[in-house]
């Protein structure tokens, strides 16, 4: 039972980060309909980035500040991202879709070719501390990573209900040619949707880095989680993208502990073909139609 | 590699030929010159290992063509589905396996085993599209991503039977009484060349027609009598069992399979392959993605890092090149809607 219990909060710290990926995933998907397959690569070069900045590839500066020069270059690397794609938006879902595939690739190729291909690394700057809370462990780390989702989801939730872009933003979901009718900015939308979806990239996968490695590629396979968290949540719901991410975290955790571990991406697969013939629309099942 | 026929409109051209028969003369007269073209370049390609002596260049390109008809299962997909598969190198692999597995326990070549894998690819392309055959193509893009990134964790599992990270060899001659290097060369020439005679042949077909009315409009179909769920299915199938074809003869002409040339990389090379060649199903276009899939990464052999970077470059730009292109233009390279 203690078993139980201690791997439940551990599923609920993990997929808490998966939550953050999805919701990035499904923001740029509801705004744009595309379907981001660049997210993990590019969050994996910020966790590069900070590591460069704060090992001495590029400087030695400390943490904080390599933290706020990655989130810089992070926001202008997803609105490049965008205008490289942009042409392709509106005319057809399939086309951008590859083109962002086209986006990763490249992004894949200068991680490998300014940090190489070996493992490294990151610690985060956080005190030593833990309590036991009857049968439960609970370190920093959680607690930061609980903290930094509550936070970042706490601010999206007001970004998006109670303010002018956040307005915009639903609109924009809701009817693109409607609210092109009402004037707004439709290409506006899409790069506040894109740069916040890179934002949250950042700090998952800061967050997520200790607990694996850093290579060029880890970061890009822990976003497979958090494409199963989107899907479970019905793709184009956010509250939903919270949701499966946290069953994704805790669904993972049960199965490699109790199952075996050596195939971890297996259950991803078999869980996603599972919920699409259970809830093919979402556990939540906000989804509007099916786009044909 | 200047003696490689690739005449550029003939290639995607080729899959849009039942158009109206308008200014009929001009077109007859550009068709016959179309048909000359391949029919040459296909004699250049098999006469090429007799000139060049079957070296290191006739192995190559049997890769190169084995390939190629892995493209044009992606190609298919994206043709009459509308769909993007970032998963397809495990119909490939599922195809390579079932070769080199045949071989294994029953002794028995490629010619054998070949329709078997063409059978064990469509089955499992019907299996992992039926969850999501009512739903929107990006559930079935995520899930062939899954896929990709599940197949190595399986086929390093199962050791016993797939031989784990050192993978299987094939050994058997297909065709005896050839040197081993022709039969690698020309086996999947054949099968490049059947495949894209047989999709030119489908394009007539009904089941061709229902996919197309799909795509064009689910109402319209729909009211047709033709099922979106249906459609979905037999595409899926179809794809799958024309990678593991091309799975089937990559084993057989690379002699040997593993699961380091099975990763989520391959499949999405795989996808930009289809894109280079601009989801051309003829045996020229598809053989330009082919060409640059397999010569790529061989000349930047020393420079490793920068091949996924030249692959998404190529693939942005052929993307937003032919998006810049006249609508017209575009058109007839894309070769209709089809």
């Amino acid at each position: 039972m203690s078993d139980l219990l201690g791997l439940v909060w551990a599923g609920i710290v993990s997929g808490s980060l998966y939550a953050m990926g999805a919701i990035g995933i499904v923001l740029i998907y509801k705004s744009s309909n595309v379907v981001n397959f660049a997210h993990g690569n590019l969050a994996g070069l910020a966790a590069f980035l900070v590591f460069g900045f704060t090992a001495g590839t590029f400087a030695s500066i400390p943490w904080v500040a390599a933290v706020l020069v990655t989130l810089v270059i992070m926001v202008a690397a997803m609105a490049l991202s965008y205008f490289l794609i942009a042409p392709l938006v509106f005319k057809s879902d399939l086309t951008s879709t590859i083109a962002t595939l086209g986006v990763g690739l490249v992004v894949q190729g200068i991680t490998q070719l300014m940090f190489g291909s070996n493992v490294v690394s990151l610690d985060l700057p956080l005190p030593k501390w833990r309590a036991q809370l009857g049968p439960l462990q609970i370190t920093s780390y959680d607690l930061a990573v609980l903290g930094v989702t509550a936070l970042a989801v706490g601010l999206l939730y007001l970004l998006i209900e109670r303010t002018r872009i956040g307005i915009a933003f639903r609109a924009v979901s809701q009817n693109p040619f409607a609210s092109r009718v009402c004037g707004l900015n439709l290409r506006g939308v899409h790069v506040f949707s894109w740069v916040v979806a890179g934002l949250l990239g950042v700090a998952a996968s800061l967050l997520i880095v200790p607990t694996t490695f850093l290579s060029s590629t880890s970061v890009a396979s822990f976003m497979l989680q958090a494409f199963a968290a989107a899907v479970v949540g019905g793709f184009s719901s956010l509250p939903g993208a919270v949701v499966g991410g946290i069953f994704i975290g805790v669904l993972m955790n049960l199965l490699s502990f109790y199952v075996s571990a050596e195939f971890n991406n297996t259950y991803v697969l078999v869980t996603i073909l599972l919920v699409l013939n259970a809830f093919p629309k979402g556990v939540l099942s906000i989804r509007g139609g099916a786009r044909v | 590699m200047s003696s490689l026929p690739i005449p550029p409109h003939a290639a995607s051209a080729a899959s849009a030929d039942p158009q109206a028969p308008q200014a009929a003369s001009l077109a007859e007269g550009r068709q016959r010159l179309r048909r000359l073209a391949s029919v040459l370049g296909l004699l250049v390609l098999v006469l090429l290992p007799l000139i060049s002596g079957g070296g290191y260049w006739t192995f190559t390109l049997g890769v190169c063509f084995a390939n190629a008809i892995a493209i044009i299962s992606v190609s298919f997909l994206v043709r009459y589905g509308g769909e993007v598969s970032i998963g397809h190198g495990v119909f490939v692999a599922a195809g390579a396996y079932t070769v080199a597995i045949v071989e294994k326990y029953l002794g028995l070549s490629l010619l054998a085993s070949l329709p078997l894998a063409a059978l064990v690819g469509g089955l499992l392309g019907m299996v992992f599209a039926f969850p999501s055959r009512h739903l929107s193509g990006i559930y079935l893009a995520v899930a062939t991503m899954a896929l990709a990134l599940a197949l190595p964790e399986l086929l390093l599992h199962f050791s016993a039977v797939s031989g784990g990270y050192e993978g299987l060899y094939v050994k058997l001659d297909a065709l005896p009484g050839m040197a081993k290097n022709l039969q690698r060369y020309y086996l999947p020439l054949v099968g490049l060349v059947v495949v894209a005679l047989l999709l030119r042949q489908f394009r007539r077909s009904r089941q061709a027609m229902a996919l197309l009315l799909i795509r064009t409009s689910a109402h319209a179909a729909e009211s047709f009598g033709v099922r979106r769920s249906w459609a979905r299915l037999s595409c899926m199938a179809l794809s799958a069992a024309i990678a593991a074809i091309g799975g089937a003869l990559l084993a057989f002409s690379s002699s040997t399979v593993s699961p380091n040339s099975f990763t989520l990389w391959t499949s999405i090379f795989l996808l930009v392959g289809s894109v280079v060649s601009l989801h051309s199903m003829s045996v020229a276009g598809s053989l330009v993605g082919g060409v640059f899939l397999t010569l790529m990464p061989l000349l930047l052999a020393g420079a490793g890092d920068w091949i996924p970077i030249l692959y998404g470059t190529a693939l942005l730009a052929v993307v937003l090149g032919v998006n810049a292109l006249p609508a017209k233009l575009r058109a007839r390279l894309e070769g209709g809607h089809a």
